[in-house]
């Protein structure tokens, strides 16, 4: 399965929903697919899923998103504990797991869900309910869209290859400087929030 | 137990007073829960309130546990318990992002942990305010609050994160308010570090 194809899906039923997305090659293909001012690209790992998850909970009657690699996520899994101890209906959580260190370097390091590390499990473990792994782009579409319409916290595990590495290097760049994005962001949810008053 | 001594040696001294003796407070328990300054907590409290504090992250300590008790027992402040300070530090800057006035409470070794987000909150600009507990110089009576001691104030400095180190509770309200302004003004995180005498009785059990 490839990445892009599950990130295009999502953006097309994301209907501005704030979202964090960590380091990585996500980040391109959801600029590239739509840009909007609720967004944070390229939040330092480990940091996307709990800054999503203060959103959430600041925020509830917004669908917040997260996503993450299989090595951000790993880098401070214990999130998910946090996650399931107060259940944010809100909040959705997507893993794109390709089993390596897909933008560093080479990309060749692997991860350890290369040798059997299973993050759905871990949420499980930690206490979530609304766990999938899914393997195709068929499955990932179904549970996306059951996700963006039922209560959450969703913890969803795409397994992706790493054939878009290749295609996504390259001389990209994003909308918006880190130096902004704050600003932007928190500019626009305030607006927001004042017009549903 | 230690700190029980120091104050009993000292008043048996004929030197100056004790706190606990100008105070006129109660013994501190030689064991159990600590014995908090509980005007220090409704400080604490008063100023959340006075600052618009609306969603409060902490990781349990000891020195900072009766501000998060009294926060969660009058159930005014949206409160979360995290797993990691950093991940605290995250979740309180992304409610500010979405429109809360977000306060993270937590020990001085938390900051330790903390330099990275730290650091993106001040380049995202996108602040939270910070109580911290401990600090590098008063009333560390415990080696093994060590590093606790020696880790916080660097790294706020390095990362020129404004902070004040408490040391009159006749102040706290005040500072917190103040602090807001700053964070709100500047887009800065604001670190508030609490040493033991400011929340907890002299001599009281830690």
């Amino acid at each position: 399965m490839n990445r892009t194809d599950v990130l295009r899906y999502v953006a097309s039923l994301r209907n501005g929903d704030p979202m964090i997305i960590s380091p990585g090659l996500a980040n391109y293909a959801i600029a590239e697919a739509k840009d909007e001012p609720l967004t944070i690209y390229n939040m330092d790992m480990p940091y996307a899923t709990p800054m999503a998850l203060g959103m959430a909970l600041g925020w509830p009657e917004r669908r917040v998103i997260a996503i993450e690699g299989d090595g951000s996520l790993l880098a401070g899994p214990g999130v998910l504990s946090t996650v399931a101890r107060y259940q944010p209906k809100n909040l959705v959580i997507f893993v794109f797991d390709n089993g390596a260190y897909l933008t560093t370097g080479s990309g060749k390091a692997p991860t350890a869900t290369a040798f059997g590390t299973d993050i759905e499990q871990l949420g499980r473990a930690a206490g979530l309910l609304n766990t999938r792994t899914v393997h195709n782009l068929d499955a990932a579409k179904d549970v996306i869209s059951v996700a963006f319409t039922e209560q959450g916290p969703w913890l969803i595990v795409a397994k992706v290859d790493k054939q878009d590495r290749p295609a996504e290097r390259g001389p990209h760049s994003l909308p918006v400087y880190v130096f902004e994005a704050g600003l932007i962001f928190h500019r626009t949810a305030l607006r927001e929030r004042a017009a549903k008053k | 137990m230690w700190g029980m001594a120091m104050a009993e040696k000292r008043k048996g001294s004929g030197g100056s007073k004790t706190m606990r003796e100008q105070t006129g407070s109660a013994p501190a328990p030689r064991s159990g829960s600590p014995s908090y300054r509980q005007e220090s907590l409704e400080s604490f409290y008063e100023g959340f309130k006075a600052a618009g504090i609306d969603f409060a992250v902490f990781l349990p300590d000891s020195m900072l546990d009766g501000v998060e008790q009294l926060i969660l027992e009058r159930g005014e402040i949206a409160a979360y318990q995290c797993s990691r300070e950093d991940e605290g530090i995250a979740m309180a800057m992304g409610a500010f992002l979405v429109g809360k006035r977000s306060v993270t409470l937590m020990e001085g070794s938390g900051i330790g942990m903390s330099a990275l987000i730290l650091a993106r909150g001040i380049v995202q600009k996108t602040p939270t305010m910070l109580i911290i507990g401990h600090n590098s110089t008063l009333g560390e009576r415990y080696d093994y609050h060590g590093a606790t001691r020696l880790v916080a104030e660097p790294v706020l400095r390095a990362l020129s994160i404004p902070y004040h180190v408490l040391y009159d509770p006749a102040h706290i309200r005040n500072v917190v308010i103040e602090a807001q302004a700053t964070i709100e003004g500047q887009r800065l995180p604001f670190g508030i570090l609490v040493p033991s005498h400011v929340i907890r009785e002299i001599g009281a059990s830690r």
